[in-house]
């Protein structure tokens, strides 16, 4: 099992009543910061991070939002590429992991490509590469992208990106959202094929494609995954069935919010508060016209949305939830390290997930309580759910070989006869 | 001036164009000289103002690639705003219209300001209703693809409550129907933004002098999601360009002020 430390850079010192006034994207007031509250919001995020790749988790993951007062991070490579540098000074075997240059958002792949292959460079060969296909209210809203294009641009991106870290010599492309008379960059990525993850909230038809492209999928459990998690996981591993692929537990990575204190009683005291500081504030106020625009979800998508949008889980009532709320929903795990560590190996097991992605800095957890909650589950959960796989014959296909992964069979033709063998 | 309470009977015709890659299905009713009739961005519902035209012409209402019902993916034929246009052109040249009268609205009356100023010769009147196509920062259009559904009545009309908004915003009471009904709604916005994303105006000012058509501009004076200001800069733009202006009407007016809107279209085409 492969754990990795997830982090977002929420504005932390929003006002109490702020999901009554404002949404959290898009339209936010930017006169509700101000300067220090900007910048110890984002050292503390950087500097939590850090703290997770000190503390021994195998990979630390960052993403990418615009114009997002929950998580000011508006380039992963960003933060990555500052990851990388300090992790390879200090010698940190941990994977960079941006799980989010969103493809269906840029109009400059090429540029998405060398950046990566930069991190990769700067990490000595520990990039794990996520390529979201990108959320209505920024590809389209925030970046202008039509949304019937955003998933076609997704694909027709991604496929220069590979190309461009793959091809040895320089090739035209002429594509339908760019052009280019040569594509040849410096540098190329140090590993032979850097992990390539998709993040999806459920579209099987993303799930499909990550299966037959032999990417990690990672779903995030945002919705609550008491409510959703079934609902996802069974479809993609019978989606993995169809395709033909063997149920790998590691091409599947999973998102969690967890707290963990001493106690019960005392994880609920210390964190509840900035919980649904964290989900009222932040997801629970993206209007959901915006995470889904006419056009950015196909029409038999929204079709079964409105017929069963059990999906979505909580979210529709997240703008109001409570601590309690979350916790029965699955939005969060809240607890002892032994009430943690019993649900987190229970829902991996019961799902076949192989990457989990813990987030432990959210909404207006202050630094001290953050860097806790982070120490706490390098030392009191993630040893007691590493070895979750490990009496298994399946071998990590989506992790860079410097970390222990295994370069994964080239096709789906020869990752079932692989697993045949 | 009267206008009728009856449907007329309307046949359709499928007409193949972009060399073979493309149906678009035309509705048709009434007799008397062509009128091509473009739809607002939502989809062609054909309501009384379509009947009161088809009681003097002959009515054709494409409907835009994505649009129709049963064939969604239409809408990936066509990448670019000048090529529907041409795939417009080929529909009238098709269909053997020869100088129709063409009636857009909203985005419709984008497409059909585009079409005449790309081709002066298909057309010799043009009415505009409430078209997009232009932008002022001062009196940005309203971006309705992304206005929550609750509040797109109030963008609309002038009195959302009214018989007219309200016929016309009805669902299907049927649950089926209903989701069919509202994904394909959904789904029209799509497609019709595909081509007007993220701002409504992809340059039609540079084009307008080239319409020769005598155009009537219609707009609701209290449109508020393409403001009536922009009647004027239509009127400034298109040289044999005149406005009507409708009372107590939103960005619908042959919807919801249809006497009046069809006494000043009845007017201009005389």
């Amino acid at each position: 099992m492969k754990i990795s430390l997830f982090e977002q850079a929420p504005y932390r010192y929003l006002p109490p009543d702020f999901e009554q006034h404002y949404e959290s994207v898009c339209s936010t007031p930017y006169a509700l910061t101000d300067a220090d509250g900007v910048y110890s919001s984002i050292r503390d995020f950087m500097d939590e991070l850090m703290l997770g790749a000190r503390a021994g988790f195998d990979g630390v993951a960052v993403t990418e939002h615009g114009q997002s007062s929950y998580d000011m991070v508006p380039n992963p490579d960003l933060i990555a590429s500052a990851l990388a540098y300090m992790t390879e000074h200090e010698g940190l075997d941990v994977a960079i992991y941006p799980m989010g240059r969103s493809l269906g958002k840029t109009r400059e792949p090429v540029r998405v490509a060398e950046e990566y292959a930069t991190i990769d460079v700067m990490s000595g060969g520990r990039l794990v590469a996520g390529f979201p296909v990108g959320l209505s209210y920024d590809a389209n809203l925030n970046n202008g992208i039509p949304p019937t294009e955003t998933r076609p641009r997704f694909n027709e991106n991604l496929e220069l990106v590979l190309k461009a870290w793959r091809e040895q010599k320089p090739f035209g492309w002429n594509g339908k959202y760019s052009q280019h008379p040569q594509v040849n960059i410096w540098p190329r990525p140090l590993q032979a094929a850097p992990p390539v993850w998709i993040t999806g909230i459920g579209n099987p038809r993303t799930m499909q494609m990550t299966l037959e492209r032999g990417f990690g999928f990672n779903y995030l459990s945002w919705f609550g995954a008491e409510l959703t998690g079934k609902r996802i996981f069974d479809r993609f591993w019978e989606l993995a069935d169809q395709v033909g692929v063997p149920r790998n537990p590691y091409r599947l990575g999973f998102l969690q919010t967890v707290a963990v204190a001493e106690t019960d009683e005392r994880a609920e005291q210390e964190y509840a508060e900035h919980l649904e500081y964290g989900f009222r504030k932040g997801l629970g106020s993206i209007p959901p016209e915006k995470l889904g625009l006419p056009g950015a979800i196909d029409i038999r998508g929204v079709q079964a949305l409105l017929k069963d949008p059990g999906d979505f889980g909580l979210y529709y009532q997240m703008k109001t939830a409570t601590f309690r709320d979350l916790v029965d929903a699955g939005v969060v795990i809240c607890g002892s390290p032994a009430t943690v560590r019993e649900k987190v190996a229970a829902f991996c097991k019961d799902y076949g997930i192989g990457n989990l992605h813990a987030m432990l800095g959210f909404g207006s957890l202050p630094r001290d309580l953050a860097m806790k909650n982070i120490q706490l589950f390098a030392e009191e959960v993630a040893p007691h759910l590493r070895g979750l796989w490990s009496d298994t014959e399946h071998q990590h296909h989506w992790w860079p070989e410097r970390l222990g992964g295994v370069p994964q069979p080239a096709t789906v033709q020869s990752e079932r006869e692989k697993a045949a063998v | 001036m009267t206008t009728t309470d009856t449907t007329p009977v309307i046949s359709e015709e499928a007409i193949d164009v972009w060399d073979g890659k493309l149906t678009i299905r035309v509705k048709v009713a009434g007799a008397g000289p062509p009128l091509l009739y473009l739809h607002p961005a939502a989809g062609l519902a054909w309501d009384p103002f379509l009947s009161h035209l088809s009681e003097r012409y002959t009515v054709y209402a494409p409907e835009f690639p994505g649009t129709s019902v049963g064939d969604p993916y239409a809408v990936h034929a066509i990448d670019e705003l000048s090529d529907i246009v041409l795939a417009y052109e080929e529909v009238v040249r098709r269909l053997g219209l020869d100088k129709p009268v063409v009636v857009g609205q909203s985005f419709g009356g984008m497409l059909a300001a585009e079409l005449v100023a790309h081709f002066p010769g298909l057309s010799e009147q043009l009415v505009l209703l409430d078209p997009i196509g232009l932008w002022r920062e001062d009196t940005p259009v309203a971006n309705w693809v992304a206005t929550p559904p609750e509040q797109l009545p109030a963008l609309l009309f002038h009195d959302p409550a009214g018989e007219a908004a309200q016929a016309m915003l009805a669902m299907p009471e049927d649950e089926e129907q209903r989701v069919a009904a509202t994904a394909g709604m959904v789904w029209a916005f799509g497609s019709t933004a595909k081509f007007m994303w993220p701002i409504p105006d992809k340059g039609l000012r540079n084009r307008l002098h080239r319409i020769t058509a005598s155009t009537l501009i219609v707009w609701g004076r209290q449109d508020s999601l393409i403001d009536v200001s922009y009647a004027g800069e239509f009127a400034e733009l298109i040289a044999d360009g005149k406005v009507a202006v409708i009372d107590n009407c939103g960005h619908i007016p042959q919807v919801e002020q249809l006497e009046q809107t069809a006494a000043v279209i009845d007017g201009f085409l005389s």
